[in-house]
């Protein structure tokens, strides 16, 4: 096995070699002397998700010598799927780390094949490459990296006669303005309140995790998450967000919530950007002005448009599967290569999708129409200290599980703040961090 | 000498003959149950004894799985709600199946009718029964609790987002929707007693109760027998319900054992921990099924 790698890593090494050797404008054919290649690479509801076959399109454009062809998987179901394709050696040659959960499974599970390589060529413009990184060594490449921001309403902001955020938020002036917010918009005769936030575990603990000085996950320790959970759950209690018990029971959607104007602001990933321009262009969401502003610091530290705010979100990266046909290696790290870059990143932008290097493609993205065109909303996508949401380790899997069972019995009052966190360090304890 | 060398020689052929065509005709529902069930329940019970993530084989590892469950507070949660559903499941469903089996069995107009609309729950996706029933169970919007405070109840139950209400609310669900199904199995014995035991114990001056508790009830046992095991492996085995209306929380309130096992193997990919957990949820349904045809054996002796 460890031979087989060796070699397949020196033949990709004596490829790429030839392709730099070979293409000046990076346009050449990746596959040396072996003719048409086709690769294979995975992907998921490709009817509402272009971004594979924009990427599969782009490539191929460029390098008319290789195909890349999308195989579709379960969105919801993807890990558990991909998992089976290649314990059965059926995977594509190129899959997606759809979340940084599971990444550590495919590496510890030695089914990424290293490719450092692809890395070096990419340098640091390319956002959550970091996270991919184990001994030293790269194992996947990000092609998109969403950030968490806050959208806000700018209408529903005027309509309430509340100072819009302005950049220099931390979480107290968050709360502050959303219980504001919801008074003078019930007088105003609007039924919108403050704030909506969705259900996940992330909405909280990811933003405590990301911006808490000290916080870590593996520590065991979760006081970090308690000041959080105070300010969500004073925000329920005043009404100012709707309670998790109704999200849950009533199956609210947070594209509806701020799409429909129920909620004034709404922290999501930006990912958010895209459904939002296409359901206000074809009708499912209202017409309004909105903006983006940094998510809401944890101190003034952090806050101004002269620091980089803190906040999280997963990459999404590229891997490629150990058991692909060495003839067809370089190959897909070129398409790694290609994604990352700032090809793939125009592509990705053209379609409203936040790519791992947003640098480069800040001014593409706000030239779509129906984006926001104020300076804050610029600065929010362009700038931000991106923290990932499961760091990577073995523990990161069962310990969200256990932090999950924490936010629903808090935010649903079902056990207090202190009695739920006291409770997921004794399981983390004793069910995860002792093995 | 030599006939009876022949006949036997003819007779082994026959046998041979009709053993070939009895495997013949097993076979090719025996191979789908051999590869599709037989095997992977085999493997279960050798992973169990492994850690094993998914990826490359399975290391030995004894009854560390085991020892590591004596002293996993989750599963023994699991535990714990799993016979919580269990007892409150099986009677209430199997009264509810009953009494409306024993209305369903008279001669009414539209009883086609009424026989249809209680088996509908059985029949409906359980996404849509679950989307329906929170929605129903909904804290602070749902008729549910609209009629509760109607009637006078201030503070009435958060329900599906409660850590003490949830598991109520899902065996209500469970109740309302496995009705039916049973009804169907308590129909189908009621039309088995003989009409003329009823006459008989009118003719004996029996009234409607002892009618019910001398007839009805005997005349129904190899049924209730059915019902009884069929609701508990069901019970001890319920999954899907939870998944769809709480997925086991707020918190772990309502954490079943089916889920916890999910949750292990395919979440966390401990393969090797969840097969052991599966092992013990089937000693569980397998003892208690065992005793079940045992006090059965003993009323019938």
């Amino acid at each position: 096995m460890k031979r087989s790698i060796a070699v397949v890593l020196g033949t990709a090494a004596t490829a790429i070699s030839l392709i730099l050797a070979g293409c000046g404008g990076g346009s050449a054919s990746p596959s040396s002397s072996s003719g048409p290649v086709t690769i294979t690479l995975a992907g998921w509801s490709l009817s509402t998700t272009p971004e594979f076959q924009t990427l599969a399109d782009g490539f191929h454009a460029a390098n008319p010598d290789v195909t890349v062809q999308v195989k579709e998987y379960d969105a919801t179901n993807y890990d558990t799927q991909m998992i089976a394709d290649l314990a059965a050696k059926k995977a594509p040659d190129i899959y997606v780390q759809k979340n940084l959960k599971n990444f550590y499974t495919y590496q510890n599970g030695k089914q990424l094949v290293d490719v450092s390589d692809v890395a070096a060529k990419l340098g640091d413009k390319v956002g959550g490459l970091s996270d991919y990184q184990v001994d030293g060594k790269t194992w996947a490449i990000p092609y998109r990296q969403d950030s968490w921001v806050l959208f806000y309403n700018k209408d529903l902001f005027a309509k309430a006669g509340v100072p819009a955020p302005d950049g220099s938020w931390t979480w107290d002036e968050y709360v502050t303005a959303s219980e504001q917010l919801t008074t003078k918009l019930k007088a105003a005769g609007a039924k919108a309140v403050g704030d909506y936030q969705h259900l996940w575990q992330s909405t909280v603990q990811a933003f405590a995790l990301a911006q808490t000085p000290g916080a870590s996950l593996q520590s065991g320790d979760f006081a970090y998450l308690k000041p959080y959970y105070e300010r969500s759950l004073a925000l329920q209690n005043a009404g100012a967000q709707p309670k998790l018990g109704t999200v849950t029971t009533n199956k609210l959607t947070y594209q509806a919530e701020f799409g429909k104007q129920q909620a004034a602001m709404m922290v999501m990933g930006t990912w958010y950007i895209a459904t939002l321009l296409s359901q206000q262009a074809s009708g499912d969401a209202d017409t309004f002005q909105w903006g983006l502003a940094p998510a809401p610091q944890f101190d003034k530290s952090t806050t101004g448009t002269s620091a980089k705010p803190v906040t999280f979100g997963d990459p999404t990266g590229l891997g490629i599967n150990p058991n692909i046909d060495k003839s067809k290696l370089a190959a897909a790290k070129a398409f790694l290569e290609y994604a990352a870059g700032e090809q793939g990143a125009k592509a990705l932008a053209g379609i409203g999708i936040t790519p791992a290097d947003t640098a480069a493609v800040t001014d593409s993205f706000f030239a779509l129409k129906g984006m926001p065109t104020d300076d804050l909303s610029k600065f929010t996508f362009a700038t931000h200290d991106t923290k990932p949401e499961n760091p990577v380790s073995k523990y990161t899997a069962g310990l969200q599980n256990i932090l999950n069972d924490l936010h629903t019995a808090v935010l649903s009052g079902s056990k207090n703040t202190d009695d739920a966190i006291n409770q997921a360090q004794q399981r983390a304890k004793n069910e995860v961090l002792n093995k | 000498m030599s006939t009876t060398l022949v006949a036997r020689r003819r007779r082994g052929r026959l046998v041979w003959r009709n053993t070939m065509l009895g495997w013949s005709f097993l076979l090719p529902n025996f191979v789908g149950f051999a590869v599709l069930t037989l095997v992977p329940v085999a493997l279960l019970f050798y992973y169990a004894f492994t850690s094993w993530d998914v990826f490359g084989g399975a290391q030995w590892s004894g009854l560390d799985n085991f020892r590591q469950m004596i002293h996993d507070a989750s599963f023994w949660t699991a535990l714990k709600n799993t016979v919580y559903y269990t007892v409150f499941h099986i009677p209430l469903t199997l009264a509810a199946s009953l009494l409306l089996a024993l209305l369903l069995n008279r001669k009414l107009r539209g009883v086609a009718f009424f026989r249809t609309v209680a088996f509908f729950p059985y029949i409906t996706s359980i996404v849509a029964i679950a989307q329906v029933w929170n929605i129903l169970f909904s804290p602070d919007y749902g008729p549910i609790n609209d009629i509760l405070r109607a009637i006078g109840i201030h503070h009435p139950p958060g329900w599906t987002v409660s850590g003490t209400w949830a598991m109520p609310a899902v065996i209500i669900v469970g109740t309302w929707r496995e009705m039916g199904y049973y009804m169907l199995l308590f129909l189908a014995g009621l039309q088995t007693i003989p009409q003329q035991l009823y006459e008989a114990a009118r003719v004996d001056g029996a009234n409607a109760r002892q009618r019910f508790m001398a007839v009805t009830l005997p005349g129904l046992r190899p049924t209730t027998f059915f019902v009884t095991v069929m609701l508990t492996i069901g019970s001890f085995k319920i999954f899907d319900l939870i998944l769809v209306m709480t997925q086991g929380g707020p918190g772990q309130s309502t954490l079943v054992l089916s889920q916890y096992i999910y949750q292990k193997g395919f979440s966390e990919n401990q393969f090797g921990y969840a097969s052991a957990l599966s092992i013990v949820l089937f000693a569980i349904c397998f003892v208690v099924t065992v005793i079940q045809f045992l006090i059965n054996k003993r009323r019938e002796a």
